[in-house]
């Protein structure tokens, strides 16, 4: 697909973007309704915590859903401090959210009492991961003093709540006019630069979607790997990937507004794609342990890989993504 | 302009003269990846004059090469997560063996020979354990698998051979990937780079680290003066809304040295570079940012910037005549001495980083 890409990148003059409100409709339906939904759902969440530590399922599951959201928007306010590292630790390939808890419970560290402190603990620790572990896991939903726990719930509640609430405030009207209003000396120099930006959230979205999301439980045909997959705890692995395709599939009609065709076909694509994934009834991805299982979750990655197909070859060249073969490349 | 007699004499000064195997293949000055106008990925044989020498194809897309120090031969390395590595007679254009990766690991997309060419090192991830290894092949005639060394760190890229013939410097680039997952990248907030000095046997000698607050710094090619200097470039993984330096300038024993441009110069790389080189003349240092479409020039004795150079795309740079020999994605070569950079040719294809010596 890299060559047809670059082959593209080649033949097709750099289409001039001048579509300034492209970028103002995703800020403003997209982008800050987005933020805004996950600081009120962290909010609620940190709230019912106060409450106590049990029943916190539905705010937890409200508070995934809504950075599912936004979790591709990983570009300025989330960036900044780890926030989106903080907020959402996955995928953790050397286990460091189970250690790092366990370390905190151990010591019983005091950081809990204190959100300045709780703030510089390990992102692993911290967040919806962390978070998914004391709720749903058997072994640390038990660990320790009970009364420890609960403070840890909280601790991370709040937590994510002044992280949300942080990169709310960082976008609105601060990151917001940046991307809206370039300028030579700005962090975005032309409405290109800016498109761009959003055209790299949609294409590594989807890329996050399809290789990690489904990619890392996939494994290999010898060698599945069910338990890798995302929040599978809370089994909720399956439903992220529906919720992502649904968030990205927004974003790619705002950006392909003014091209009907590639509008069309993105449409048709991301149908494909959700009601694959709304008839495989695999909430945690365990049967890719089986043939046809695995099959079914392949079928669903393939159709992802399509939709970034059409987003590579036709999307980016039509907004002007002029990006060279280098400055693509990552390397 | 640059003369083929003042490029070699750049080179002699950094001890990196073409033996005399290569004159056979048409004497290519550097070696380079490219995509060709008809959708192949071929390896090219350059000279400083810009002349193409030779292409050959490759399996896929290739990221940088190899060349054998005696004999005219070029191991030509897959782009990460590549599995493979072709050993290319640059003569007939022949493949004279292809290195597969064993089960478990994938090539980085760098290597370097031993001094008497006996020794292929390749980058490699041994990904099921999250760690870097040093490949060893038997660059006799088979290229035989003859062993693995850890790298010292996580994500080993670039890779030089040292002065002294004894000691490899290896630019650990701390991010862990997995081909199960493609190019994400699996542990940025724990990430660690480092630059590993490591004898031929695998002793590690002496490690290099970034200071706090530039872990996210994933150091990943190097480039080598005749003097044992080493510099590094660097690929920013932290916040955006920083610039940090993105070269680094390190002679063993002593302190690694940063250096960035000054606002907002910095801040047009886009925490990007692709490649580093010494000028010919050693007196200076170049990155290239291909995000920024930027070169960027430090003298090296003094640490001072020294320019910035836009070039569309530019990504590949080597030490030429006194100065540099770069290449772009548009398929320009150029060279670049005390003034502007000056056009060689323009290429149909489109330059890939890197840009190989053949030394």
């Amino acid at each position: 697909m890299m060559r047809v890409f670059a082959l593209c990148l080649a033949l097709l003059p750099c289409a001039a973007l001048a579509q300034l409100p492209v970028v103002q409709q995703v800020v403003d339906r997209h982008i800050l309704p987005g933020f805004q939904t996950l600081a009120q759902r962290t909010e609620a969440l940190k709230a019912a915590s106060g409450e106590g530590c049990t029943g916190l399922e539905t705010p937890y599951h409200d508070a995934f859903d809504a950075w599912i959201g936004v979790s591709h928007l990983r570009f300025g306010p989330t960036e900044a401090q780890d926030r989106a590292f903080a907020m959402a630790f996955w995928p953790d390939a050397k286990g460091f959210t189970p250690k790092s808890l366990s370390a905190l419970i151990e010591d019983q560290d005091p950081a809990v009492n204190n959100p300045v402190d709780f703030a510089e603990v390990s992102v692993a620790a911290r967040g919806l991961f962390a978070l998914e572990y004391l709720l749903y896991d058997a072994q640390f939903s038990t660990a320790g003093e009970d009364g420890y726990r609960c403070d840890l719930i909280r601790a991370i509640a709040q937590d994510m709540d002044r992280i949300a609430v942080d990169i709310l405030s960082d976008w609105t009207p601060h990151y917001a006019a940046l991307l809206t209003a370039p300028g030579p000396d700005s962090r975005y120099r032309s409405d290109e630069e800016a498109a761009q930006e959003l055209f790299k959230a949609l294409s590594t979205g989807l890329q996050f979607t399809s290789d990690t999301r489904l990619g890392r439980p996939m494994g290999t045909f010898d060698k599945p790997r069910p338990k890798r997959a995302e929040a599978r705890r809370s089994e909720r692995s399956l439903r992220n990937v529906i919720l992502s395709l649904a968030a990205l599939r927004d974003l790619a009609a705002l950006l392909s507004e003014g091209h009907p065709g590639t509008a069309a076909e993105l449409d048709a694509a991301f149908d494909r794609s959700i009601a694959l994934a709304e008839r495989l009834e695999d909430p945690d991805f365990a049967s890719v342990s089986t043939p046809q299982g695995r099959f079914r979750v392949e079928a669903l990655k393939n159709s992802i890989d399509e939709i970034r197909a059409i987003t590579a070859t036709q999307l980016g060249p039509q907004l002007g993504v002029a990006a060279g073969f280098n400055s693509l490349d990552g390397d | 302009m640059t003369t083929r007699r003042g490029f070699l004499a750049g080179l002699a000064a950094t001890g990196a003269l073409p033996a005399n195997g290569w004159a056979e293949a048409g004497a290519p000055d550097y070696l380079a990846a490219a995509l060709f106008p008809d959708g192949s990925f071929r390896l090219a044989g350059l000279r400083a004059s810009g002349a193409l020498v030779f292409d050959l194809p490759l399996p896929g897309r290739g990221h940088a090469a190899a060349a054998h120090p005696v004999r005219p031969e070029a191991v030509a390395f897959a782009r990460r997560p590549g599995r493979f590595a072709l050993v290319i007679d640059c003569r007939t254009g022949q493949r004279i063996a292809t290195l597969e990766a064993l089960e478990g690991r994938h090539f980085y997309g760098h290597g370097t020979f031993s001094r008497d060419g006996r020794t292929l090192f390749t980058t490699e991830n041994d990904y099921g354990a999250g760690r870097g290894v040093i490949g060893l092949w038997d660059a006799g005639r088979s290229y035989a698998r003859i062993g693995e060394m850890p790298s010292g760190g996580i994500g080993p890229h670039d890779m030089v051979l040292m002065p002294d013939g004894e000691t490899l410097a290896v630019a650990n680039g701390g991010i862990e990937t997995h081909p199960e997952t493609g190019r994400t990248k699996l542990n940025l907030p724990f990430m660690e780079p480092n630059l590993t000095y490591m004898a031929l046997d695998g002793r590690i000698e002496d490690q290099v680290t970034p200071p706090p607050g530039l872990h996210r710094n994933s150091i990943r090619h190097l480039a080598l003066r005749g003097d044992g200097l080493l510099g590094f470039a660097m690929q920013w993984q932290g916040d955006v809304t920083t610039h940090p330096p993105l070269l680094g300038l390190h002679r063993r024993g002593m302190t690694p040295v940063f250096l960035a441009a000054p606002e907002p110069q910095q801040a047009r790389l886009q925490g990007y570079a692709g490649s580093i080189a010494f000028s010919g003349d050693g007196s200076h240092v170049g990155i290239t940012a291909p995000r920024g479409s930027v070169l960027h020039l430090f003298d090296v004795d003094s640490h001072a910037f020294a320019g910035a150079h836009e070039i569309e795309d530019v990504c590949g740079l080597g030490a030429g005549a006194s100065g540099f020999f770069f290449t772009a994605g548009t398929g320009l070569t150029g060279w670049l001495g005390r003034g502007r950079p000056a056009r060689v040719a323009q290429a149909g294809c489109q330059w890939d980083n890197h840009l190989v010596p053949v030394a």
